[in-house]
């Protein structure tokens, strides 16, 4: 047994080099998530690392977490009323869509790499569902954004089809390991699954609203604490009682996230951190999981299915599913190049293995090389494509975190915004001459939305808003100076 | 952060009653506490005039901002009016008071409160613009001029 210390010395050097090749690529427009499954493939058994690690049982662990992890961070970072227009073009792409894309797929590998029928629909299945933090992140990179209703719709469809194809997959094992089950069984399987974890979703995200609103912990601390536990709660108990808690962790995110509560930002923050730990643990423990030179063996295979994905399946599915839609032919078009594949796949890959479901070992090793061709490929050209169909647009600016402070005990200064009065004598001269008493400083200056740090030459203009640090002796003093009228009133 | 993002028709109001200072505000509190995002209304009140004991918040020209930050509020809690008649506000120039902008932000989100401080503040200094809203008939027509004010003068 390896010790604990040597664990989170590898763990935390594994971490730290994934953050520093993220940084370091930047700008090359690769989706990082090939990036974290490049150190740990470099890391593992056959790279230089030489870490030994087969155990799928594991890493399909560490992958189901890390999934509740994004999932909820990604229902947070939803914003209803941008995806509400677009709710059923959506919903109609991660269901139908994602059902059309793993049949035909499925189809395919069946009669071109002749795989049984079952197997090859559990190919199909596996890698049916899309990946939006990939898309964004290399569209981000290249300052690129979307037009019109694309963003939402591309958002929306990658967060809820995960649990459809975490569904067809298991429906699949399923066919696979009891081959007595009816399709009438699949189907109020999927029907139970899904309302079920619709329904607990919204009821428990509710609940949670409410009990983060009444608690009033004593420390702040608390509060992300207690939205991780409830987040787990959220997903295990409705997987406990057999429906889907990918879907239930998904849809109790957007619940929290879309609704009034206190530490707002502090929670997203929390749990934008929580999934990007989530992201480099799961595909670092992919990357330590698969053996290069078992990919090597199904190149040739996995470029066939990977080019039918991208340029047969993945198009069908979208234009099929989008029919009864007013979306433009460029509209769709990027969506079905948008087929980017990421870490759900690459998990619900070892659902078979752990099943002991025949070819299971094939199966991975394809699918893990499709993901990294997907992402790749598509990923790279994905800014051009965009540019191409002209439905790019102009990143918009990102938001920034709000200032945070706290008043500190035992000193008697406080942190006080003032808005200079539009004729104060205060105006139009140096900070310097203003007399600020000594015990205080103007710390802050906030004008056409640009927070400055003033310094003794800085002057005032009239609509600024300032943060000073005063004493409460000097509270009098300060307010004289900023009070002060000039002698003829302005604009009179 | 938009202003005309954080109004809507029922936090505005055009010929607000009310004789002081005091009624003024308690009247705009009554019309933002209407929103699920104000946790505690007499907590907020509390900070709203606490803050204007401070230095008063009528920063000139007939305009008034008051304003306050509290964990009372989940989010930026904000409201406007044009009173039907000129008020004393105490306020720095002396000058009665016609056009008020409430504005209650948590008190752990300092950023983005002094930043619509400002833009807020701004927009006001422009007598031109205050002359617009003061004639202004609607909660509708009111939030329609704040909208084009901000793409005028802000890159949003």
């Amino acid at each position: 047994m390896v010790g604990i210390d040597f664990l989170l010395l590898i763990g935390a050097l594994l971490i730290l080099a994934s953050i520093a090749i993220a940084k370091a690529s930047d700008n090359l427009g690769v989706p990082t998530l090939v990036l974290f499954i490049a150190v740990g493939m470099l890391a593992g058994s056959e790279g230089p690392g030489g870490i030994f690690f087969d155990d799928a049982g594991m890493a399909q662990s560490i992958g189901i977490v890390a999934l509740i992890f994004i999932l909820f961070a990604g229902g947070l970072d939803t914003r209803w009323t941008s995806v509400r227009p677009v709710l059923w073009q959506a919903l109609s792409l991660s269901t139908l869509g994602v059902f059309v894309t793993a049949l035909s797929v499925g189809l395919f590998v069946h009669y071109v790499l002749e795989f049984s029928l079952l197997s090859g629909l559990l190919l199909g299945a596996i890698i049916s569902s899309t990946d939006a933090a990939a898309v964004f992140s290399v569209l981000r990179s290249k300052n690129v954004s979307l037009r019109g209703k694309l963003k939402p719709l591309l958002e929306l469809e990658s967060g809820s089809n995960d649990p459809m194809a975490v569904f067809l997959t298991v429906g699949t094992i399923q066919l696979i390991t009891s081959p007595e089950s009816t399709l009438g069984e699949i189907i109020l399987l999927f029907v139970v699954q899904m309302g079920l974890g619709v329904g607990i979703g919204l009821a428990l995200g509710k609940g949670m609203v409410l009990l983060i609103n009444r608690m009033k912990f004593s420390y702040e601390g608390m509060y992300p604490v207690f939205s991780l536990a409830a987040a787990c709660f959220i997903y295990a108990l409705t997987a406990v009682i057999g429906g889907s808690g990918f879907m239930a962790v998904y849809v109790g995110g957007l619940v929290v996230g879309n609704s009034e509560i206190v530490q707002k930002k502090s929670l997203f923050r929390f749990f934008d951190g929580l999934a990007w730990l989530g992201q480099i643990g799961m595909f670092l423990t992919l990357g330590l999981l698969v053996y290069p030179s078992n990919i090597a063996h199904v190149v040739g295979g996995g470029l066939l299915v990977s080019a039918f994905l991208m340029f047969v399946a993945r198009p069908f599915s979208v234009f099929f599913a989008t029919l009864l839609t007013d979306l433009q032919w460029r509209e769709k078009t990027l969506v079905s190049w948008v087929g980017l594949r990421g870490a759900v796949p690459i998990i619900l890959a070892t659902f078979p293995k752990l099943a002991r479901v025949p070819d299971a070992d094939v199966i991975f090793n394809l699918v893990f090389f499709i993901v990294l061709t997907s992402a790749l490929f598509q990923g790279w050209s994905l800014p051009a494509a965009a540019r191409l169909l002209k439905v790019d647009a102009p990143m918009v600016r990102r938001r920034r975190y709000p200032l945070e402070f706290e008043p500190t005990e035992g000193v008697d200064a406080e942190l006080q915004e003032f808005i200079v009065p539009y004729n104060s004598s205060a105006i139009g001269r140096p900070i310097v001459e203003l007399g600020m008493p000594p015990n205080s400083l103007i710390v802050l200056i906030s004008r056409n939305e640009r927070m400055m740090v003033p310094s003794g030459g800085t002057i005032l203009e009239p609509g600024d808003t300032i943060l000073a640090l005063v004493s409460r002796e000097n509270l009098a003093e300060v307010r004289a100076i900023l009070a002060e009228q000039k002698e003829k009133a302005a604009e009179q | 952060m938009k202003i005309a993002e954080i109004l809507h028709e029922q936090v505005v109001r055009t010929q607000l009653p009310g004789n002081t200072k005091t009624d003024i505000i308690n009247a705009m509190i009554d019309m933002a506490a209407t929103q699920e995002r104000v946790l505690d209304k007499e907590k907020m009140r509390e900070a709203i005039f606490e803050r204007e004991k401070i230095m008063s918040t009528g920063v000139g020209s007939g305009f008034a901002i008051p304003h306050g930050k509290t964990d009372a509020v989940s989010d930026i809690v904000a409201a406007f009016a044009i009173t039907a008649q000129p008020i004393d506000y105490q306020s720095l120039d002396d000058q009665p008071v016609r056009i008020v902008f409430l504005l209650v932000g948590r008190d752990n989100m300092v950023g983005p409160h002094i930043k619509l401080l400002s833009r807020i503040s701004r927009l006001m200094n422009r007598e031109e613009f205050r002359k617009r809203l003061l004639e202004a008939q609607s909660p509708a027509e009111v939030l329609e001029i704040f909208r084009q004010e901000e793409e005028m003068h802000f890159e949003v």
